[in-house]
């Protein structure tokens, strides 16, 4: 049975930042701001490397195992919606960067539903810092796990 | 650095049309991402799920919707991007990514524009969001 970590940490993530990742990651997106892929416009365009694109940690995914994490927060994975996610940037990130995210629940309410059922509403933070500790990006996922009766 | 994007109240003026969406769409997210869930990929498995059919992730969409708006203002002058998920996206939809910036302020010492994000499916918009961005006056 997982266990929450300590001072409320959820999970913790760890990678580096890497040119073909955020090449693959922006065509995958569609993006085509050439600083993403090409090196030499990145840095006619004032960065030191390729920068990922906005929404790169999703990355994340690579590492994480959902079931354990839900199962840890004592939810019905099949009755878990995300509901939203918004990213607050501090800068870019670089290929080359070494990035650290910690998730932690911030907030965790029930709400009752105009049927009357109940909605269980979690709110996770993850905050990524560089290879320095500084921080680099935050993330806040609102999860949304309805109510189990029909 | 290169300078910010002129911007104006109303209406960001190019869209951006993606579709219809494919499953090799669904499965270069998947390996760009990470995200394995059979619901994106395995006919069989969604078909027992209740799902009319294999959707896209929901951070497919918020992606593309990130890529046109860093497109746009450049990825360095985005503060801050932020999505709902409003219904899910079956292949075979065209999805229409636009914005509306709704105020420019001074914040910080930076000229920010506030932006409202819609990203629209065949039925309706399946994502909206919002954005700060740094620009320069118009």
């Amino acid at each position: 049975m997982p266990e929450l970590l300590h001072s409320g940490e959820l999970d913790r993530v760890e990678y580096d930042i890497e040119r073909g990742k955020i090449r693959e990651f922006a065509r995958a997106t569609f993006a085509t701001d050439p600083v993403h892929t090409d090196r030499d416009a990145a840095q006619a365009a004032g960065f030191t490397d390729v920068p990922a694109t906005l929404t790169h940690t999703v990355v994340a995914g690579h590492q994480r195992d959902q079931r354990t994490f839900v199962e840890a927060l004592g939810l019905a994975l099949e009755r878990v919606v995300v509901g939203s996610v918004k990213w607050t940037y501090l800068r870019p990130l670089i290929a080359g960067d070494h990035v650290v995210g910690t998730r932690r629940v911030v907030d965790d309410v029930r709400r009752e539903g105009k049927r009357g059922g109940s909605m269980r509403i979690l709110t996770l933070e993850t905050e990524y810092v560089d290879a320095d500790g500084d921080p680099v990006v935050r993330l806040e996922e609102v999860l949304i796990e309805r109510g189990d009766h029909r | 650095m290169r300078e910010p994007a002129k911007a104006q109240l109303g209406a960001i003026a190019d869209n951006r049309v993606i579709g219809p969406i494919t499953q090799t769409d669904i499965v270069r997210f998947a390996g760009a991402g990470g995200d394995f869930n059979p619901l994106h990929h395995d006919p069989e498995f969604v078909a027992k799920s209740g799902f009319p059919g294999v959707i896209a992730m929901g951070q497919m969409q918020a992606g593309i919707l990130s890529g046109w708006l860093s497109d746009i203002f450049g990825v360095e002058n985005v503060r801050s991007f932020g999505v709902r998920f409003v219904a899910p996206v079956f292949l075979g939809d065209t999805l229409t990514v636009g914005g509306t910036i709704t105020a420019i302020a001074e914040t910080d010492g930076e000229t920010r524009a506030e932006i409202d994000l819609t990203v629209s499916g065949t039925k309706g918009p399946v994502v909206t969001g919002s954005a700060t961005a740094v620009v320069a006056k118009d």
